[in-house]
């Protein structure tokens, strides 16, 4: 090849045109083969693998430096962490006394009438890797991927409520597309009063909108938000958040309402990924022929 | 105006090593948007000083590992920097002599052409960003660029 790294005899780069038109019809062509098909992902598992090494170079100095500042904190600090947690934890016990009972009458009653809910199966834990993906999206990495089993559109759940949901898996790292990013939306309910509706992320951290009740709906500040279950890629019954703000233009036939998410988006390190019991994957199944009506 | 090729690649390959890590370094939410495409200034500079070196396939596979790293549609940054590392490579000879001033005003018009692209591919994969945050990038990009001569300079003239 003549054309590549070559110079005629007054020095000038001769093949700067075509190497870049080489180049951009090549760039072109994966966009295209990216969007369009599906072959690119084995090869991108591999690339994100070579990635792997400068994200970890990249997240382990701020790594160290968590580790040194546990390690040399104060005793006092710790006795007051200590105290702070069993706290909680009495708390939560008392929360959960209720629980194994309430659960065990919600899929009593939901028997009755003939339903069952998609409810969590196992988990697995994962940690946010300390490296900023693109600032105009809400995204993170998380150090675990397709080789501890997490599949695409898995759900993600941290302390506080929902997370999000698995964007794309490599083989040792995994993408979560935060709920507030703006592509992302979420089937929720209102816990108060069984509403339905769609929660759909803003792009800013700290803020979910609901574009389609109508200004007429059931729903006030301080109402806490579910998910629903339907569409089958998060359980049912975890918070999503809870409404910030409701405006009501009566020019508009649709309300104006902020949620505020549940899940700590910005602060939160460690993510529990979350596999749905089977039985919900046979309920999504499309409904059997006798289930349709007869004509 | 005989320079070996070769010994260039080094440092090349380890400031474009460094540039990347610098794109996912992590940063406070506030400075985020203000973060500069380092990548992207590195890419500039050697398709400027020794565009023989391969500064267009430096710009090619620089952009592939942008497109990994920051998880988009493959291609996308490949294709923004591999157009705008030619035409640095095309204007080389005119930047050289430019004044300071004038450097950094070339720069900011192929790092504005740059987000230009990566604009246009996000809105034709179908997930367009909206903020006005991206088109801030180009401006510290451009104050950095006679900090980074400088320091990319001194580092290969020893």
């Amino acid at each position: 090849m003549v054309a590549f790294r070559s110079t005629d005899a007054s020095g000038r780069i001769t093949g700067l045109l075509f190497r870049c038109v080489l180049y951009s019809l090549l760039a072109l062509a994966l966009i295209i083969v990216d969007k369009r098909y599906d072959h690119l992902g084995k090869i991108r598992r591999l690339l994100s693998v070579a990635a792997y090494p400068v994200q970890v170079a990249v997240a382990s100095p701020f790594q160290g430096w968590n580790w040194f500042r546990d390690s040399v904190t104060t005793r006092d600090v710790l006795r007051a962490d200590k105290a702070k947690l069993e706290a909680e934890l009495r708390l939560a016990q008392f929360r959960l006394q209720r629980y194994e009972a309430l659960e065990a009458e919600t899929q009593r009653l939901r028997a009755l009438r003939d339903k069952t809910e998609s409810v969590t199966d196992r988990f697995v834990i994962g940690d946010v890797m300390n490296v900023d993906l693109d600032a105009f999206r809400e995204r993170v990495l998380v150090d675990k991927g397709a080789g501890d089993g997490i599949y695409v559109g898995q759900a993600v759940l941290d302390s506080g409520g929902v997370f999000g949901q698995v964007a794309r898996v490599g083989q040792l790292t995994s993408e979560v597309i935060l709920v507030s990013d703006a592509a992302h939306a979420i089937p929720v309910q209102i816990n108060r009063n069984g509403l339905r509706t769609i929660a759909v992320g803003t792009g800013e951290t700290n803020r979910l909108k609901l574009p389609y009740l109508p200004t007429s709906a059931d729903v006030i500040a301080g109402d806490l938000l579910v998910t629903s279950g339907l569409g089958g890629g998060f359980p049912a019954g975890y918070p999503v958040g809870t409404i910030a703000e409701v405006k009501r233009d009566p020019a508009q036939s649709l309300a104006d309402v902020d949620v505020k998410p549940a899940a700590a988006l910005d602060r939160s390190k460690e993510l529990l990924f979350v596999w749905l019991k089977p039985q919900a994957a046979e309920l999504l199944a499309p409904p059997k022929a006798a289930a349709v009506p007869k004509k | 105006m005989m320079r070996e090729t070769r010994i260039r690649r080094v440092p090349m390959a380890l400031s474009a090593a460094g540039a990347l890590a610098l794109a996912v370094v992590p940063l406070p939410a506030v400075l985020d948007a203000f973060r500069p495409d380092f990548l992207v200034l590195v890419v500039f500079y050697w398709c400027i000083e020794s565009p023989r070196a391969g500064g267009l396939s430096l710009a090619f596979f620089s952009g592939l590992a942008l497109d990994v790293i920051h998880g988009v549609v493959l291609g996308q940054h490949a294709l923004a920097i591999t157009l705008m590392g030619a035409w640095a490579t095309h204007l080389r000879l005119r930047i050289r002599v430019f004044s300071v001033l004038s450097q950094c005003l070339t720069i900011f018009a192929l790092l504005t052409g740059y987000q230009f692209v990566l604009f246009w591919v996000d809105g034709a994969t179908g997930n367009p960003v909206t903020t006005f945050g991206r088109w801030l990038a180009p401006f510290i990009g451009a104050l950095l660029w006679p900090v980074l001569t400088s320091m990319m300079g001194k580092i290969h003239e020893r």
